[in-house]
């Protein structure tokens, strides 16, 4: 049989039918600096140009043989389009990716969020990457993130607050968590109408080295449920941090995938959520692809052990960090695919 | 009159429970009692952090409970700190602290420059967001012994290796401490750095460690 295009591989995977090797994709941000230096940009610009962000997506992926393109690259969006400024660090020589130095916002009390979030800021700017990407590469799988609304709330209140607030103010977090909830399902709605064939649910903040099992059963896995129920297949569940306590209620949350970081033993999570879920994960974004003192070698090793943490898709446990060795990300896929051509438990092989 | 032991426990109580109240009035009751203040931090506000570390290392306790045992720390230290007596106030030393350019988190930091504030440092906190230069201009406007450094993402983290070369450059003997999510000890390692801590919780249970340290020293004294 013919061999698949990376969309169709990614989305056979999806629906757990059988693929023709494994999948090497992101649901997170992928670019990368070799293909933002060929298109002759500047990191710091690539955030505020639709063409410019779509075609280093583009650029990235085809460059090193991903099977997704992944639009936008920051958190910032959706708390710039409330009002809040970003800093884009356009004087600095090093990869820094936009943050919010100062939030208007000074409690929950003032969470109020516009209802044409999607006209404002560069929400615009991002449905029409996704378009740019849709149009210029039928190819690759399109994935499209927000963060989830605990970890969205640090982008717009500090994060202090609520944590805090869990104990002493819990119903106005639950108000507060449940309004920016309401507009990441605007948000994904909004990213798939414009395209996206996939959609990654990035609840970074909430993994157990920061939040309690108990906690995020009861406030953060409803959120879960809702958001998720709200959206089209495909979709992946992503937690950082420690989450194999949680990794369960992780995969009871609607998502077609659940996504963890490099503190996650993947052969435990598998064993607690069987061979029917999806498992994507989670090799180490600057250990492998990145760390000047690492060889091809122990690139190569660090994929083979990822696939045999019974991941079902070799993908990131983060964004990929940009400024990554040429020799080893390649290294990397190509481990993917060939070692990764047995079936993995939840998907076999063509 | 409550006796030292008493306050002791109803402090150290105080902060595990997150109990800001009853940490300022057993304060307050051990300033008028005529008790000595740096005991009362390291015996009562310091071994309640203590339990905290323990607490959070065992899963029973998370960042969200932390903050607010700190909270309670702090309530407790703003009381007795302004009478310790500068020469007792422990070792004397200063440190720069701050989140790298790039990070707008600073959670983990301001748990770790508690620890400084209890152990009596001197602490000149240049907030978060740091320039990498503006680290390596506020050690030597002060002369500072350490230099701790927070980055949350993998984005940020490597802006460290740049600063612990300019300062080390400059001043070989200054300790440089990291911490944050990315940071790993082969991180630190590879950086030059001369400690770490791996994530906002864990320099919980570091910082506490170190605290644990303090105490011992001070006991020894």
């Amino acid at each position: 049989m013919a061999e698949l295009t990376p969309k169709e591989r990614v989305m056979r995977m999806f629906r757990k039918e059988p693929v023709d090797m494994m999948p090497f994709f992101s649901g997170m941000g992928m670019v990368l600096m070799p293909a933002i230096k060929e298109l002759g940009y500047q990191f710091p610009k690539v955030h505020t140009n639709a063409e410019m962000m779509a075609k280093s997506a583009i650029a990235s992926s085809r460059m090193f043989g991903f099977d997704s393109v992944v639009v936008p690259y920051d958190m910032t969006c959706e708390s710039e389009a409330i009002g809040n400024t970003i800093s884009l660090y356009e004087d600095s020589m090093d990869i820094l990716y936009p943050t919010i130095p100062e939030k208007m916002w000074k409690s929950m009390d003032e969470v109020q969020i516009p209802k044409n979030i999607m006209e404002l800021g560069r929400m615009p700017l991002v449905v029409e990457a996704l378009k740019i990407c849709k149009k210029e590469a039928p190819e690759l799988a399109l994935g499209a993130w927000t963060l989830g609304p605990f970890t969205m709330s640090g982008q717009l209140l500090e994060l202090d607050i609520l944590l805090k607030g869990v104990f002493k103010q819990k119903a106005k977090v639950e108000e507060t968590l449940d309004k920016i909830t309401d507009m990441i399902i605007k948000v994904g709605q909004a990213y798939q109408a414009a395209g996206a064939d996939f959609i990654t649910l990035r609840e970074m903040g909430t993994g157990t080295d920061l939040i309690s099992p108990r906690t995020w059963k009861d406030m953060i896995q409803p959120r879960m449920r809702k958001i998720l129920a709200a959206w089209k297949s495909p979709k992946v569940l992503h937690i950082c941090g420690a989450t194999n306590l949680i990794i369960e209620m992780m995969a009871d949350c609607g998502a077609d995938a659940v996504s963890v970081d490099i503190k996650n033993c993947l052969n435990e999570s598998r064993e607690k959520i069987g061979n029917d879920n999806l498992l994507l994960g989670n090799f180490d974004v600057f250990a492998l692809p990145c760390k000047a003192e690492t060889t091809v070698e122990e690139a190569v090793a660090g994929i083979k052990q990822n696939i045999d943490g019974t991941v079902d898709a070799v993908w990131p446990g983060c964004d990929l960090w940009p400024d990554i060795k040429e020799e080893n990300m390649r290294a990397i896929v190509k481990t993917a695919r060939e070692y990764g051509s047995k079936p993995s438990p939840a998907v076999g092989r063509l | 009159m409550a006796t030292k032991e008493e306050l002791l426990e109803k402090m150290k109580n105080g902060v595990v429970e997150y109990d800001e109240e009853a940490v300022k009035e057993a304060a307050q009751q051990a300033l008028d009692d005529g008790y000595v203040p740096l005991e009362m931090i390291m015996d009562g506000l310091a071994a309640g952090m203590e339990v905290v570390g323990e607490l959070y290392d065992r899963n029973e306790y998370f960042v969200p409970e932390v903050l607010m045992c700190a909270d309670a720390l702090y309530a407790g230290l703003g009381i007795l700190r302004p009478h310790v007596p500068k020469q007792e106030g422990g070792l004397n030393a200063q440190v720069v602290i701050g989140s790298i350019q790039g990070d707008v988190h600073d959670i983990g930091k301001n748990l770790v420059k508690m620890m400084f504030d209890v152990a009596g440092w001197e602490v000149h906190d240049l907030g978060r967001d740091v320039p990498l230069e503006k680290f390596v201009e506020e050690q030597m406007r002060t002369d500072s012994e350490v230099v701790a450094m927070s980055a949350m993402m993998t984005t940020t983290m490597l802006g460290m290796k740049k600063v612990i070369k300019m300062i080390k450059d400059k001043n070989p003997n200054v300790a440089i401490m990291l911490g944050g999510a990315p940071v790993t000890k082969d991180v630190a390692n590879l950086f030059g750095a001369d400690g770490y801590a791996e994530s906002a919780g864990n320099a919980v249970s570091e910082g506490i460690k170190m605290i644990g340290r303090l105490r011992e020293m001070q006991g020894k004294k």
